[in-house]
């Protein structure tokens, strides 16, 4: 704290401040509320049904974790393949990882009807479900998070008293190869099978396909790398000071763009092939059907294509465009939006348009509608509300950024 | 309980605010972690049941007859759309709720313009969506084919209703404390009503099936034995049989009609059969 270059007065600066972390609480308070409601009066409080199941927790389970992929990705690019330069963003992908998992978890356990039973897929096991193994990978891959994070926390001014857990600390940051490692399979596994949650679904042509899986961990590869370097810019910038060398920015926008050319071009493939040069039965009856009841097409061309890919890529790829910060805050929340809106398409699309099975034709025309109540709302802005909350108390009090001087060498 | 005890202890020392704290801290640290243990112990995941059940698919409380394959057969073009399959269905398994229906039913048009009445239970697929993609294993087929659920298992996730494409499964949104409208006329509930969060679906009332055959009963022929909605309809278009017994009721309806299953193309091999609606104009 005491390094950073404060040019506004110290004092509106303490007061955005409060004021900042009072909204934040507010909206906590206001999603605690929404989850109590939850569990006193059951699921039924939310716009979800039978046929539409799963809806705006799930889309914001899987964007979560989507979007803090760049723990792995950052922990393998620097302590496994040692590429030292991007040593400076690697805690904070870590941070914000945790935060993106812990995040998901909070929803997961009000979306789900018995959290009380939260504990069963350890113990009751069905290895033949990709959910199953979603949450191990998931719980699993936590720890992971939870022990790469535990030097950065021990190396706060709290633990100034107990010297000796930091020294521990310190040991366990020794680790970090393992850990990326341990960390880089479990990711691989679990952000792509979070995919295959929908892609494995036979019944289901609309999701049935393989490629659901390798989009799926691409899209969070291009998302975590966004999410990282987006909130990056912003402390900096709030903060007034240099947390990255301009250099290093570069190569994270690039990277950043460069996964998400690998997500658009095998989109691309995957939109042409199932509906361009072939056409499946279930698959375009069920297009046609959201085509027909819901912005479905809209959505997916402009937000999930235009504006999630293709402007963002441009933006970030181009050396001229990524030297403006402006365009470079712009096309990495682009990205983050485009991920979030392909989770919620892809989560609805399955549902919302369901498959046909009656032998009769009546039936053929509908579909199931679904909106997210204000209590399923206010429960999500709490969420992200103490994500954000959390990620500010972390940058103010915890050594997540490096210091100026470390940065610009 | 536990608290009890270190709670009283922590009083005197107020005197003394710094050592109390730290006190009150390991206090109450030891009182969470004996609740979180004896949580865990008893009904947690450290408890005998959840030991036993690790890596454990089967579930020897419910498993069925292996020699037994049990089918239903659906006459479309003899049903009459009384809807009574349905009712009885709601009343046997008490499903107060009719948005919860096991057993659906709807009035239907074939692509020809016949108008008939669609009605499904589960169809028991073989190769079941819903029992592979369920994380904690609590839904699964059982020895004679039945897909059946353990609803002291489930944790309400819903991927199985993700999952079925025949939109079979129903979750408990909220508890059901709502009167049977279907008792007595339909039925009496022979099941215990679903607690809230879990999912719920048709059982072919595999509980009739396996206390008739320790009753030397024969499910599909002995009513006692036989699922509500088979027994109830009045045209006898619900057929219900032993797929492996050549003279079932079952099986000689299937050899004696031209029956297809819904959406074969999916790949779940379900186990009830339908007779086409316009059969007896063709």
């Amino acid at each position: 704290m005491a390094s950073f270059d404060f040019s506004i007065p110290k004092e509106s600066r303490e007061r955005a401040w409060w004021i900042w972390v009072g909204v934040l609480g507010l909206f906590l308070a206001i999603g605690l509320f929404g989850a109590i409601r939850v569990f006193v009066k059951g699921l039924h409080v939310t716009g979800l049904s039978d046929q539409v199941p799963w809806g705006l927790w799930i889309t914001q389970d899987l964007s979560s974790i989507a979007t803090g992929a760049g723990a792995f990705t950052f922990s393998a690019i620097v302590y496994l393949f040692r590429i030292k330069k991007y040593q400076p963003i690697a805690r904070a992908a870590v941070f914000v990882g945790f935060l993106g998992y812990t995040s998901a978890m909070l929803a997961l356990a009000i979306d789900i009807g018995r959290p009380d039973r939260f504990w069963h897929p350890l113990v009751y096991w069905n290895v033949h479900s990709v959910l199953w193994e979603v949450t191990w990978c998931v719980i699993l891959y936590s720890m992971v998070l939870v022990l790469e994070f535990l030097p950065i926390m021990f190396e706060g001014k709290f633990f100034d008293r107990w010297p000796q857990v930091r020294k521990y600390g310190a040991l366990i940051h020794k680790a970090s190869p393992v850990f990326a490692a341990i960390g880089l399979v479990l990711s691989l596994l679990h952000q792509s099978s979070l995919g295959a949650t929908y892609g494995v679904l036979s019944g289901r042509a609309i999701w049935y396909k393989p490629s659901l899986p390798v989009m799926f961990i691409l899209s969070a590869i291009a998302g975590g790398i966004s999410m990282t370097l987006l909130l990056t810019i912003l402390v900096g910038k709030l903060n007034r000071r240099k947390i990255i060398s301009r250099e290093l920015q570069n190569d994270i926008s690039r990277l950043a763009g460069f996964a998400l050319l690998a997500y658009l071009y095998l989109k691309l493939w995957d939109w042409a092939a199932t509906s361009y040069y072939s056409q499946s039965p279930g698959a375009t009856e069920a297009i046609a059907l959201l085509q027909s009841t819901t912005p479905y097409t809209q959505t997916f061309w402009w937000l999930e294509i235009i504006l999630g890919g293709v402007i963002p890529a441009i933006i970030l790829l181009s050396p001229i465009l990524r030297k403006n910060d402006r365009y470079t805050l712009l096309a990495l929340g682009s990205i983050i939006m485009g991920v979030t809106v392909n989770r919620w398409n892809v989560t609805l699309s399955g549902l919302v348009a369901p498959p046909h099975w009656s032998p009769g034709v009546l039936g053929r025309i509908l579909s199931a509608p679904y909106l997210p109540t204000w209590n399923e709302i206010i429960v999500s802005l709490g969420i992200i509300a103490y994500a954000l909350l959390a990620f500010s108390f972390g940058v103010k009090y915890l050594p997540i950024f490096p210091k100026d001087e470390e940065a610009v060498h | 309980m536990t608290s009890k005890t270190p709670s009283e202890g922590e009083k005197p020392k107020k005197k003394n605010p710094l050592v109390s704290r730290k006190e009150f801290l390991q206090i109450a640290g030891a009182t969470g972690a004996a609740a979180v243990a004896t949580q865990l112990i008893t009904s947690g995941p450290l408890s005998s049941d959840a030991i036993q059940g690790i890596g454990e698919q089967t579930h020897p409380e419910s498993e069925g007859v292996a020699k037994h394959a049990w089918c239903m057969a659906i006459d479309l073009s003899k049903c009459i759309g009384c809807q009574y399959c349905v009712w009885a269905c709601q009343a046997t398994n008490d499903v107060p709720d009719n948005d919860m229906r096991w057993n659906v039913g709807f009035p239907e048009r074939t692509e020809s313009g016949t108008d008939f009445f669609m009605t499904r239970p589960c169809l028991h697929c073989e190769e079941a969506p819903c029992v592979k993609v369920c994380p904690v294993g609590a839904t699964w087929i059982r020895k004679d084919g039945i897909v059946t659920m353990d609803y002291k298992r489930c944790i309400g996730c819903r991927y199985c209703e993700v999952a079925c494409p025949y939109d079979v499964r129903r979750f408990n949104w909220e508890i059901s404390l709502k009167e049977n409208p279907y008792h007595p006329t339909w039925g009496t509930a022979e099941v215990e009503r679903r607690s809230r969060g879990v999912v719920e679906k048709c059982t072919f009332c595999s509980h009739r099936i396996d206390r008739g055959l320790t009753q030397g009963l024969t499910p599909g022929i002995d009513r006692e034995a036989t699922p509500a909605c088979v027994n109830i309809c009045p045209v006898n278009a619900r057929v219900f049989g032993d797929h492996n017994d050549p003279d079932s009721p079952l099986s000689i309806f299937i050899k004696n009609n031209e029956t297809f299953r819904l959406r074969e193309d999916f790949g779940t091999e379900p186990k009830v059969h339908y007779v086409r609606p316009e059969k007896e104009e063709i």
